[in-house]
This record gives C-alpha cells, sequence and structure tokens, in this order.
C-alpha cells in the first residue's frame, strides 16, 4: 500500500508539468485474499475484490479493502476515511472500503469537510429549533410587549430584535424604535466623541439632539482620514488570478514533497519594498529604523518583526489589507505559470537575475535598485535573486503536512521564519522559485528585505 | 587533491594576514571557538544535537553591539576561505544563530562531512582576528 500511496504522489509530480490532457493518473486497489498465480494470468478472490476497488477509485485515490485496514491502521501512519459498505460486482458479501489519505493535508482536508457537513447540519437544526422558538415566542407575546411599551427603559434591547424580524414589534413601540435606529449607528463611527447620547432616546420628545450628533459623528473622523490615506505612496499592486499550481521540487530535501496548493485571487507587490517606502513607515515612527541606500534600492537589513511593523503600518494609513504573501502564494507568483526550474526555462541564462556568479552586475554597487532585472511572466521584478524576502509562514524542514490552500503555515517553529528568493550573495540554486530557506525571527541580516500582498 | 589543499591553505593563510585591515570588532583576548559535540572524527548515525563552546567570550543576540561578545555561525561543507571583510554567509552551508542559540540539530545526508564555527559580530562580521573553531571532520552512517 506504500508502495501505492509513493506511485500516486510521483504521479502528481510527473503531471505537474503538463498540459491536463497528457495527464497519467491511476486508480489503485488494494485487497489482501487469495491469489492463484499461472504462467500467464492470475486470478481469485483477491484480485477480484481489488480490481473492484480499482474501480470505484477516483483517480489518483488509493482504495484498501476492510481487510488491509484491519492488518495496516496501526502500523502505516496516513489517514483512513470508511466509505462504508459497497457492493461490488460479482462478490456475493459487501466489501468494506477505505479511503487512503497520504499526507496530513489530505487528512486535514476529508476531516474538515465532515466537519462543515456536521457544523452546517447542527446550525440548520439550530436555525429550525430558533425558528420555531421565534415563532412561538412572537406569535404569543405581542400583547405582553404592548403592555410593556410605555416602560422606556425595557425598550433598549429591543432594537437588535426589530432588525431580525420586524412585523410584530415595530408596531406597538413605534415613536421610540424610529429613535432607536438613529443612535444605533453610531458605535460604526470611530472615536465618536457622542456617545452619551445613548441614553437620550429612552426619554422621549427629544429628536433633535441625538439626530444632530449621529450626523456630525461620521463627517469628523472622515475629513481626516480621507487625506491621511492618500499621503501614504502605496506599492504598485499586480493583482493575480487564484489558480492551482505545483509546489515544490525534487531538487532538495526541504522542497518535498512536491504537492498541489490552490491559491485564491490576491494582490502582489510589483517589486520588493524599496527604502523609499520603507523610510516613510519610519518617519511616521511606525518602523524601528531609518534605512540607509538609494531611494529606489530594496530595503535591507529587515527581521521579519521589522517586515510584519511595516506591512502593520502600511495597512492601517492606507486602511487596506496589506500583509506579508503567504510562502505558497510567494511560489506562485514566482513561478509566474510556469514548472520549470527557473521561471524562464531549465537552464541558467545571463542576466535574468541577480546572484552570485550569474549577473553582469558583480562589480555594481549592491544591492541594485529595484527591477534591475527581467519581469517574469506574471510581470513580477526579483522574484528570485536579488534580496532574499521574509514571507509569513514559519519555517518547517519539509513540506510534510503543508496546508494546501495557500494559506500561510503558522505552526510550528516560529523563532524562524521562512525566506524566499535568495539574494546577490547566493549562487544561482537559489534562484529557482523552488527554493527556500529560513532565519531567525528576530533578527536583521544586510540581504533580508521583502515584498507586500494584499488580499482582495 | 593534496595540491589542491595547500593553495587554499595559502589562501586561507594570506587572507589571515590582510585580517589587520578586517571590517570586524576586536577579538576577545585568548578566545577560544570548539565543538562541545561532535569532536573531530566522530561516526554518528542520523541527526545529532551539535553543541557550541565559547571560552573568554560571551553570546549574545546578532545586533547587540556588547564589547566582548558574538553569535555563533556553523560552517558545513565550505571550504572557501572565509572574507574578514564580508559579512558571514547566509545559505544553506553557513547557518546563522544569530538569537544567540548555542546548539542546534543538524542533519546531514550520509558520508564524511566537515563543521567549522566562526564567531561574527553584531553585523555577521568576522572578529579581528577571526574567532574560529577547528574545522572537523565527521562521517554519517
Amino acid at each position: 500500500m506504500r508502495c501505492g500511496i509513493v506511485i500516486q504522489q510521483n504521479m502528481v509530480g510527473r503531471n505537474a508539468s503538463l498540459p491536463k490532457h497528457h495527464w497519467i493518473e491511476y486508480r489503485i486497489g488494494v485487497n489482501l485474499g487469495d491469489v492463484i498465480i499461472e504462467a500467464d494470468d492470475i486470478y481469485g478472490d483477491g484480485v477480484n475484490i481489488a480490481t473492484r476497488l480499482e474501480g470505484i477509485a477516483e483517480p489518483g485515490e488509493v482504495y484498501i479493502s476492510g481487510g488491509i485496514y484491519e492488518q495496516i491502521k496501526h502500523k502505516l501512519v496516513c489517514g483512513y476515511e470508511s466509505l462504508g459498505d459497497r457492493k461490488v460486482k460479482n462478490i456475493t458479501d459487501p466489501v468494506r472500503v477505505y479511503r487512503v489519505l497520504p499526507d496530513a493535508a489530505a487528512y486535514s482536508r476529508t476531516r474538515k469537510r465532515r466537519e462543515t457537513l456536521l457544523i452546517s447540519l447542527l446550525s440548520l437544526a439550530l436555525l429550525v429549533i430558533a425558528g420555531g422558538a421565534l415563532w412561538y415566542l412572537l406569535g404569543q407575546p405581542s400583547i405582553r410587549v404592548a403592555d410593556r411599551a410605555p416602560a422606556p427603559s425595557q425598550t433598549q434591547p429591543n432594537p437588535a430584535a426589530t432588525q431580525a424580524v420586524p412585523p410584530p414589534q415595530t408596531a406597538p413601540p413605534a415613536a421610540p424604535a424610529t429613535q432607536q435606529a438613529a443612535p444605533n449607528v453610531q458605535p460604526v463611527a470611530p472615536t465618536a466623541p457622542q456617545a452619551v447620547p445613548k441614553q437620550e432616546p429612552a426619554v422621549p420628545g427629544q429628536p433633535a439632539e441625538p439626530k444632530s450628533g449621529v450626523a456630525s459623528a461620521p463627517v469628523s473622523p472622515a475629513t481626516p482620514g480621507a487625506p491621511r490615506a492618500s499621503a501614504v505612496r502605496e506599492p504598485e499592486m499586480l493583482p493575480l488570478r487564484g489558480g492551482t499550481f505545483v509546489m515544490g521540487s525534487n531538487d532538495e530535501a526541504s522542497e518535498k514533497p512536491v504537492h498541489q496548493v490552490t491559491i485564491k485571487p490576491f494582490a502582489i507587490s510589483k517589486y520588493p519594498t524599496t527604502v523609499r517606502e520603507w523610510n516613510e513607515c519610519a518617519a511616521a515612527k511606525a518602523c524601528t529604523f531609518t534605512a540607509a541606500g538609494k531611494d529606489d534600492a530594496p530595503v535591507t537589513n529587515v527581521s521579519w518583526s521589522d517586515a510584519r511593523q511595516f506591512v502593520g503600518w502600511l495597512a492601517a494609513a492606507t486602511q487596506k489589507p496589506y500583509r506579508l504573501p503567504s510562502e505558497a502564494e510567494w511560489e506562485y507568483a514566482a513561478r509566474g505559470g510556469t514548472q520549470s526550474k527557473y521561471w524562464w526555462g531549465d537552464q541558467l541564462q545571463p542576466g535574468m537575475a541577480n546572484c552570485k556568479n550569474c549577473a553582469d552586475v558583480a562589480t555594481a554597487e549592491q544591492p541594485v535598485k529595484v527591477g534591475s532585472f527581467k519581469p517574469n511572466p506574471f510581470g513580477l521584478y526579483d522574484m528570485g535573486g536579488g534580496i532574499d524576502q521574509w514571507v509569513e509562514d514559519c519555517w518547517h524542514k519539509t513540506y510534510q503536512g503543508a496546508p494546501s490552500d495557500g494559506s500561510p503555515w503558522g505552526a510550528g517553529d516560529c523563532s524562524s521564519h521562512v525566506i524566499r528568493s535568495g539574494s546577490w550573495r547566493n549562487d544561482a540554486t537559489y534562484v529557482r522559485p523552488a527554493s527556500r530557506n529560513s532565519y531567525d525571527t528576530n533578527v536583521r541580516y544586510p540581504t533580508h528585505g521583502f515584498r507586500v500582498a494584499l488580499s482582495p | 587533491m593534496k595540491f589542491i589543499r595547500l593553495v587554499m591553505l595559502s589562501a586561507a593563510l594570506t587572507l589571515l594576514s590582510f585580517a589587520a585591515q578586517a571590517q570586524g570588532k576586536p577579538a576577545g583576548k585568548d578566545a577560544v571557538l570548539y565543538f562541545v559535540w561532535p569532536q573531530n572524527g566522530t561516526t554518528i548515525k542520523g541527526g545529532f544535537w551539535c553543541r557550541f563552546g565559547l571560552r573568554n567570550m560571551g553570546v549574545t543576540h546578532a545586533g547587540d553591539d556588547f564589547q566582548n561578545s558574538g553569535h555563533h555561525h556553523l560552517l558545513i561543507d565550505v571550504n572557501e576561505p572565509l572574507n574578514p571583510n564580508e559579512e558571514i554567509p547566509s545559505d544553506k552551508s553557513h547557518l546563522h544563530f544569530g538569537a544567540g542559540q548555542t546548539e542546534a540539530r543538524i542533519e546531514l545526508p550520509p558520508g564524511k562531512h566537515t563543521l567549522q564555527l566562526v564567531l561574527g559580530d553584531a553585523k555577521h562580521y568576522p572578529f579581528n582576528p577571526p574567532v574560529v573553531s577547528e574545522k572537523i571532520t565527521i562521517t554519517i552512517k
């Protein structure tokens, strides 16, 4: 069965570099039973059931029978999903079938699917109960609510309910309800100093007072907010469509296993963050040091924590969800839709990236300004070579158990984080989009920089 | 092979003689950098904890500019001589321990490997003169 898993994983690796109509996908069934071996054929119950299992398996999956499962469930550490008893052709008794989940990702996917199913069923049940209860409550005590309506303090908790189910309740306390709707808006406006009038609508006959407060509240924070956002120079962002790609390579142990990842749409900066961009953060006292160097050179000597500080400031100043890219997003962007060793092919070419012994700028002052080399097929510059780039993920020695949804991989050794791209001081093997390395989270090094991402 | 080694050695020695003009901070008096484990010639099965020893100087974070202290770097299978005028490189054969670590879990493919420790200052430059350990050879089974 381990053989089956290995075959399937290798096929994923093989198919990765091919268009879909050239893919070869196996279905594998494994069973334990009597096998009759003859010179030119094998047959018997054992083979027949295995064949049937193979028949019901999904392409790329390994299905095993109950007999196999009983033998190996505690020996081979991977997940199994029970598919129950299946009646198969020409076999008298139904066969218990298990689907093999070779890695933690597949296991958690299945678990998540089950959890979501359970949760949605549960929430459906809860909704039905809640609906029933509401109907019961609202159907009967509408008379009682009408009794209570004159007491103003009691109407305070009503607005939430009136929003959910308007018809029966709005009718009796019509006058206070309209007043309450207005102050309800207030918590949304940040730093509204007029939070005090909250209690006032309880006293009827003073509608003008809270209304004027509400009118002024949204205006005052908006006016200083708008020019502040435009003052910050935003990095040039390139929106990327999501998609599925094959992450990793077989070149280094840390890049294995090769696995499929699905990326959601996001935007990534066209260039690494520059000294000019960094120093705006430093000027705003949000970043701890002022970077030296030319304005359009990438900022260097930043730790992961420094990079996080910058994106935190950028997100707050622009009110947009700026962040560091995840490791998967970085590789997806760096590959630019290619599956070759480098984004331009399998051979090193001079002038494509800023790395040791592979660029003509060896004598130039380093790091050279951003965008000095050719962009990759996505139009992104310096995705490989130039400066090392921090990503959001904590360091893991291999991709064993890595998420397949493109999200950053948090758990693990978070005293160090992942760096990508390789720098001008690393050789060509570090320029490969699959190449990955790590460095201490809080330590600065002169070749380390970063680029930013933006959630849609 | 022997010739290449001799060339390497002489290159290393010439570089060391230039170390007088190095960027690095002055090394502590009688500073000794050494491997607590493994020792030269050890044969090890699988991964191991490599433990770094330092006498007459202190270990601190990278970036902390304290007198007479630095942080560890482990050089694995590195044959190029150390350049005292450049930061200690950071790649898969130059491991940095800028958080002040004094040990590390190392996993290497089977075969012979060399290990050497280099102490770096706050800015990752070697000290002047460089504080380096003996270059040891270990075998992974």
